[in-house]
C-alpha cells in the first residue's frame, strides 16, 4: 500500500513525539540527579555524583541500603513463589477439564484490582488487634499462631509481599496456562500412554516446555518489584520505622515530601540502571518476534 | 495408560480458590456490617444484615474521586488507543525500514518504571499550569500509555491476513481510509482488548495520581481511598465500602468482558 511522507507523519508522528519526550525526560532525570536541587523551584547547580555519594557512602547510606535490601527481598520472595504457584495452578487447571472455567477467574480477579484496594484490604487482614487473620486464628483456637504481622519490622516486608503474591499469581497462571496449551497434545498423551503419572508429566514434559513463559513472567515480575510503591504507601508507609521502605517509595518521599529533588532523581537513576538490565533484553527479544 | 485422576487437583484448586477469595470476602462482607458489629470485633463471620449506609458514607468521600477517575481514565484511554493504533498500524503493516527499531525503543519506554520520568513529568505539566488538573492527568497518562497501545495494537494488527490489505490497495484504498474503514472494524476485538487493559491500568494507577494532585476535589479515586486509611482509621466497614466502590469498574469489566481482559493482558506482555 503506497504512502507518502504526510502519512508517516500522521500515523507515526504522535508515537515518535511521545517516545522522544519520554527519552528526553529520562535524560532530564539523569541531569537532575547531578544537581543539588533542594526545594520547590529547580536549582541547576552541577554537583557531579555528590547525590549518589550521599546515598551510597554518605548521610543516607543506612537508609539506602535498608531500601536496597528490601528490594532484593522483594525480588527473591515475591518472584519465585508467584511463578511456581502460577505454574502449579496452570497445570491443575489444564488437568481439571471443565472446572477450569469456574476456577480461572477466581485466581485472576485480584489482578484487576488497584494496589490501593489490595493494600487497604490486606493491611486490615494483617492488623495485629483487629486483623481478620489473627481474629480468624483465635476463633478456630489457633490463637498462639497470631503474629504482629505488619507491626513487626521483621515480618512486615514479607506481609506486603504476601499481598503482592495474592495479586500476581493469576498473572503467572494465565501465561503458564497459555504455554501449557501450546505444548502439542500428542507429547502429553504419549507420556501418559507410557505410564507417566501427573507428577512425572509435569516434571518431564511441562516444566521443560514452558521456559518461554518463565522468562516473560520473571522479567515482568522483576519490573513490578522495581516499582513497588502503592502497597508500601497504603499498608505501612515504609514503617515500622523504615523497615518496609523500598527504593521507589524512598524516591517519592525524598522528592515530593522532603523536597530533596536531586536525591530523588539519583534514586530514580539507580532504579533506571536496574530496570534497564531487564527491559533492554526483554525489548530486544520482543522486537525480534515482530514480523515485518 | 494410567487414568489421570482429577480429584486431587480439584481438591488443591478448591482450597487455593477459597484462600484467594478470602480477601474479597473480607472486603465485601465487612463493607456491609454495622458499627455495632465492627465495634464488637465481629470481623470474620458474615454480616447479619445489609448495612448499605456504609456505602453512602464512603460514596460521600469518594464521590469526586470516582468522577475524576472516570473523567481522566476514559479520555486518556481513548486518546492513547487512537494515537497508539495509528502507529501500531504503520509498524505492523507498512514494511517500514525502521519498524523494528521504533518497536524496540517504544518497548523500553513502555516497561520502564514511572519513577524514572516522574520528576520531569511533573515539571513539564507545571510549565503548562496543568498540575492538579484533569487535563494534566489525561496528558500524563496519554504520554505513559501511548507506546504500550502502539505495541499491543501492532501485535493484533499483525494477525490480519495480508490479502485484506492487498485487496484494499488494489481498490485504490489509501492508508487513512484503510485504517479507519477496514482495519479498525476488522481488528475491533484487539482494539477493545487494548482499551480495557489501558483503562484498568489508568483507573488503578496511584503514583502519578498522588504526585500530580492534591485536595479532595482534584484527586482521583485511588489517592482518596488511600486517604481513607488515615481518616477512617478504625472504621473498617467504611474503608471496605470505599475499596469496593473503587473496584467496581475494573471488576465489572472483568466479569462482563473477561475474555478481552485476558487477551489484552497476554498481548500486553508482547509474548508474540
Amino acid at each position: 500500500m503506497p504512502y507518502t511522507r504526510a502519512h508517516v507523519l500522521l500515523f507515526l508522528g504522535p508515537l515518535l513525539l511521545i517516545v522522544l519526550l519520554m527519552y528526553g525526560m529520562m535524560a532530564w532525570t539523569v541531569a537532575i540527579s547531578m544537581s543539588d536541587w533542594v526545594g520547590l523551584a529547580p536549582v541547576w547547580k552541577f554537583n557531579g555524583l555528590q547525590n549518589f555519594r550521599t546515598l551510597v557512602v554518605g548521610a543516607l547510606q543506612e537508609r539506602f541500603f535498608t531500601n536496597l535490601r528490601n528490594n532484593v527481598i522483594w525480588l527473591v520472595v515475591f518472584i519465585v513463589p508467584t511463578a511456581s504457584l502460577g505454574l502449579l495452578l496452570a497445570y491443575g487447571l489444564d488437568l481439571s477439564g471443565k472446572a477450569e472455567r469456574l476456577f480461572r477467574p477466581l485466581f485472576l480477579y485480584p489482578l484487576t484490582l488497584s494496589f490501593v484496594v489490595t493494600g487497604t484490604v490486606w493491611a486490615w487482614m494483617y492488623d495485629p488487634e483487629a486483623g481478620v487473620i489473627n481474629n480468624g486464628l483465635r476463633m478456630v483456637g489457633l490463637g498462639r499462631w497470631a503474629q504482629p504481622w505488619i507491626a513487626d519490622p521483621g515480618l512486615a516486608t514479607l506481609c506486603l509481599i504476601g499481598a503482592a503474591i495474592w495479586q500476581y499469581t493469576g498473572f503467572a497462571m494465565t501465561l503458564y496456562l497459555a504455554a501449557i496449551r501450546d505444548i502439542p497434545r500428542e507429547t502429553m498423551e504419549a507420556a501418559r500412554v507410557d505410564g507417566a503419572s501427573d507428577v512425572q508429566v509435569f516434571r518431564y514434559v511441562v516444566v521443560p516446555n514452558v521456559g518461554h513463559a518463565t522468562m516473560i513472567v520473571t522479567a515482568l515480575l522483576i519490573l513490578i518489584t522495581l516499582k513497588v510503591f502503592d502497597l508500601v504507601w497504603v499498608m505501612t508507609f515504609g514503617g515500622p520505622g523504615i523497615s518496609t521502605e523500598v527504593l521507589p517509595f524512598f524516591m517519592f518521599v525524598a522528592t515530593f515530601r522532603q523536597q530533596f529533588v536531586g536525591i530523588g532523581a539519583a534514586i530514580s537513576v539507580i532504579i533506571l540502571i536496574m530496570a534497564v538490565a531487564v527491559v533492554v533484553p526483554y525489548s530486544w527479544w520482543s522486537m525480534r518476534r515482530l514480523q515485518v | 495408560m494410567k487414568p489421570s485422576s482429577r480429584l486431587p487437583w480439584l481438591a488443591i484448586l478448591t482450597v487455593l480458590a477459597l484462600l484467594w477469595l478470602l480477601p474479597f470476602y473480607t472486603m465485601l462482607g465487612n463493607s456491609l456490617k454495622t458499627m455495632r458489629e465492627i465495634s464488637q470485633s465481629q470481623y470474620v463471620l458474615p454480616p447479619r444484615g445489609l448495612e448499605l449506609q456504609n456505602y453512602f458514607v464512603a460514596f460521600q468521600v469518594l464521590r469526586h474521586g470516582l468522577v475524576n477517575s472516570a473523567l481522566v481514565s476514559v479520555p486518556a484511554t481513548i486518546l492513547a488507543v487512537l494515537l497508539g493504533s495509528l502507529a501500531g498500524f504503520f509498524l505492523a503493516r507498512m514494511r517500514l525500514r525502521f519498524a523494528r527499531s521504533i518497536f524496540f525503543i517504544a518497548t523500553i519506554a513502555t516497561f520502564l518504571p514511572y519513577q524514572i520520568v516522574l520528576i520531569p513529568l511533573t515539571q513539564f505539566l507545571a510549565t503548562f499550569k496543568l498540575v492538579n488538573t484533569r487535563p494534566g492527568l489525561i496528558i500524563a497518562y496519554l504520554i505513559l500509555n501511548t507506546p504500550m497501545a502502539a505495541l499491543i495494537t501492532a501485535t493484533f494488527f499483525q494477525t490480519i491476513p495480508a490479502e485484506v490489505q492487498e485487496a484494499a490497495a488494489l481498490d485504490g484504498c489509501g492508508p487513512v481510509t484503510f485504517y479507519w474503514r477496514i482495519l479498525l472494524p476488522v481488528a475491533q476485538l484487539g482494539i477493545i482488548s487494548t482499551a480495557i487493559l489501558i483503562f484498568t491500568l489508568v483507573w488503578n494507577e496511584f503514583l502519578i495520581a498522588t504526585a500530580m494532585t492534591q485536595g479532595p476535589f482534584n484527586q482521583m479515586a485511588t489517592p482518596v481511598l488511600a486517604g481513607l486509611r488515615g481518616n477512617y482509621a478504625q472504621l473498617w466497614h467504611i474503608q471496605m465500602a470505599g475499596a469496593t466502590l473503587t473496584s467496581v469498574p475494573p471488576l465489572a469489566i472483568f466479569v462482563f468482558l473477561g475474555r478481552y481482559f485476558v487477551s489484552g493482558l497476554m498481548a500486553g506482555t508482547l509474548k508474540g
